[in-house]
């Protein structure tokens, strides 16, 4: 422990001594801890961004949708296997929703539409067609007002909840509550307005409004067939039997027979994850790539900075081993002093890239954010990538004969 | 020499004997070619003596003080060091034995130029592996026997030759080795300071200090009570004389 702050201390020494040249290397360290940071927390923050998404949706909801493309599944002969899937419907919903397995089954239309208050227009607004469940599933919260009632939603009440963004722009710091707005040319009084949860890729920004989901099919030109279901299961259940009673009750309102495959898609969260994974594992393979040519190009610059070090200063590794010095304790002394270099080029690069990585997470929509784990994973391996690269020099020098080393001018 | 040790292969040497040389040989591979440099000397020192050893370059001077001061391992014979067999102890054996009974005094000094003189003085005690307060008050104590209590916290460069060589022996002392061990103590210093540094090892050595010095200066050799004479690898002469 003793030789450790003596290394330490010789370590810090030496680099005061040889700014320039323990900058240079340092800096090869900081570049490379600096990119694993920054991609480090890019990556985390798209996982937090996502997992806190899920969380607002309730880990058991699952999707039920006409056709889920999942991630590099194309098939070349058949580009489009959707067209022979017919599409989702209400009646399908409803039957659903009857399920002694599934809470609620909320559907999920939408369209592009102007919105036009006092003169104002709001082009190319999306059209969001729910039913009154819908904000168990969309998470976020609705404040002032209220979302519309399942009495609202049966009648196809003209009532509308608009997002923040909306608000906003139509009524500035006015109070937007009970004011009428015109929805692709017909009026729809405001109930509510939604602030939405924090969304993975910024889907908060764009103009949102929600309206009971027939209202919209009977009074808003939509690109129908592309109705899609959240489905939560009663709490009591597990996930597996709700995902099989909504399975089996859309085979057989579909008449398929046992061995025909589903022609609907049934996606649970996991699947989900595992989809976006698979796509994050491609940046985590790249980033580990390019950490480690930084890295290494930093550990190059160390093992030439050792050898420097360890040539001119032969004569102090023969004093000190006269003095009673091991060879292990000399092989010690450099890879402590090693290590300290690469640490401290750790430290800048970390410092750098949780700055950037911050900048990022202000400037823009992406949710970086530094996780306490990359932190230590860049300083280790900043410290082991020292340690490595230290070995070659630091063992030359514990072997030197101190006669010959004594004797070095 | 008949206070010597009739000593035999397999004999251990008399207490007394701090160190015993028996046919110690030194041969160096120079490229298919061997020289001999030590061609078995025989050598014993007792506790509390002051030894010079004299000779003319190529003598084999460098090399006995290399095998005595256990930097090297000879190729024959045998060593024994304040009664134990080194001539054939591993690197890392012989790196604790210099540590705990060689005190070396070089003729270029051999500082660390970026430590102060307390930390130079430290250094042997790091690797005897005492702790940080232990070792500070030990070297300051030694750095005090040398005259240098006020210089602890200069450099070598802020210091005259003189001085670093002071901290070089208390450097040396700190220890509390079994010999003193000095390769031409004086040979980078001036008459007067040469004369400073013999006075030292002069008083150390009537504090009961064994003194080895290496040295090719008659004058500096004068102030020992034994000189012994290398020539050709072998001992020529072995002499007492008056201090």
């Amino acid at each position: 422990m003793t030789s450790l702050f003596e290394g330490v201390g010789i370590a810090l020494g030496s680099l005061r001594v040889h700014k320039m040249r323990a900058a240079l290397t340092i800096l090869g360290v900081a570049i490379g801890v600096m990119v694993v940071m920054v991609i480090g927390s890019l990556i985390a923050g798209f996982n937090k961004g996502l997992s806190d998404m899920l969380e607002t949706l309730g880990p058991k909801t699952f999707y039920v949708g006409r056709f889920w493309g999942g991630a590099g599944n194309e098939d070349p002969d058949d580009p489009n296997p959707w067209r022979r899937r017919p599409p989702l419907t209400i009646a399908e919903a409803e039957r659903l929703e009857q399920l002694p397995t599934v809470k609620f089954a909320v559907v999920d239309e939408n369209a592009n539409a102007d919105i036009v208050f006092e003169g104002k227009r709001l082009g190319a607004v999306s059209i969001q067609g729910r039913d009154a469940d819908w904000p168990k599933v969309a998470g976020g919260d609705i404040y002032p007002g209220r979302s519309f009632s399942p009495l609202e939603d049966k009648a196809n009440a003209f009532v509308v909840v608009i997002n923040i963004k909306v608000s906003e722009q139509l009524f500035g710091e006015r109070d937007p509550i009970g004011h009428r707005i015109k929805i692709a040319g017909l009026p729809y009084d405001v109930i509510g307005v939604y602030d939405p949860p924090t969304g993975l890729f910024g889907e908060g920004d764009q103009n949102e409004v929600f309206i009971p989901y027939g209202t919209l099919v009977k009074n808003v030109p939509y690109r129908p067939d592309w109705m899609d279901f959240f489905v939560a299961p009663e709490d009591s259940v597990p996930i597996e039997r709700a995902i099989d009673d909504v399975t089996i009750a859309l085979r057989t309102m579909r008449g398929l027979r046992p061995g025909q495959p589903n022609n609907f898609d049934v996606v649970t969260q996991e699947k989900y994850l595992e989809t976006v994974n698979s796509m994050t594992s491609v940046f985590k393979v790249i980033m580990i790539v390019l950490s480690m040519v930084g890295l290494m190009v930093g550990g190059i610059g160390v093992v030439a900075i050792m050898m420097i070090s360890v040539t001119e200063r032969t004569r102090e590794i023969g004093v000190r081993k006269a003095l009673g010095a091991t060879r292990r304790e000399v092989l010690w002394q450099f890879l402590v002093e090693a290590a300290t270099l690469t640490l401290v080029g750790g430290v800048i690069g970390m410092t750098a890239g949780g700055l950037i990585s911050l900048l990022l997470a202000a400037a823009t929509p992406i949710p970086a954010y530094v996780p306490l784990g990359s932190v230590i994973v860049a300083l280790v391996a900043a410290a082991f990538t020292g340690l490595l690269f230290g070995i070659y020099p630091a063992s030359k020098a514990s072997r030197l004969d101190p006669v010959e080393a004594l004797r070095y001018e | 020499m008949s206070l010597a040790q009739q000593f035999r292969t397999g004999d251990t040497p008399l207490p007394d004997i701090i160190i015993l040389t028996h046919k110690l040989a030194r041969a160096y591979d120079m490229g298919g070619e061997v020289v001999r440099a030590l061609r078995g000397v025989s050598l014993q020192i007792r506790r509390n003596e002051y030894v010079a050893i004299m000779g003319p370059s190529g003598s084999g001077k460098s090399t006995l003080m290399n095998l005595i001061g256990c930097l090297d391992t000879p190729t024959g014979g045998e060593y024994w060091l304040n009664g134990q067999k080194v001539s054939d102890l591993g690197d890392d054996a012989l790196a604790r034995i210099r540590n705990k009974e060689i005190g070396f005094v070089f003729q270029t000094f051999n500082l660390l130029p970026r430590a102060t003189a307390l930390h130079n003085v430290e250094l042997p005690l790091i690797y005897a592996g005492l702790g940080a307060k232990e070792r500070r008050a030990q070297a300051a104590q030694a750095l005090e026997r040398v005259g240098l209590g006020d210089r602890m916290e200069h450099r070598p460069n802020e210091l005259s030759g003189g001085q670093r060589q002071r901290v070089a022996i208390a450097r040396a002392l700190v220890n509390d080795p079994s010999i003193l061990l000095a390769d031409e103590p004086t040979g980078n210093l001036d008459s007067a300071t040469s004369g400073e540094i013999m006075e030292v090892f002069g008083a150390l050595h009537r504090q009961g200090q064994t003194v080895v010095m290496v040295t090719h200066e008659h004058d500096i050799a004068a102030h020992a009570a034994r000189v012994v004479t290398l020539r050709d690898g072998l001992v020529a002469t072995d002499q007492r004389q008056a201090a």
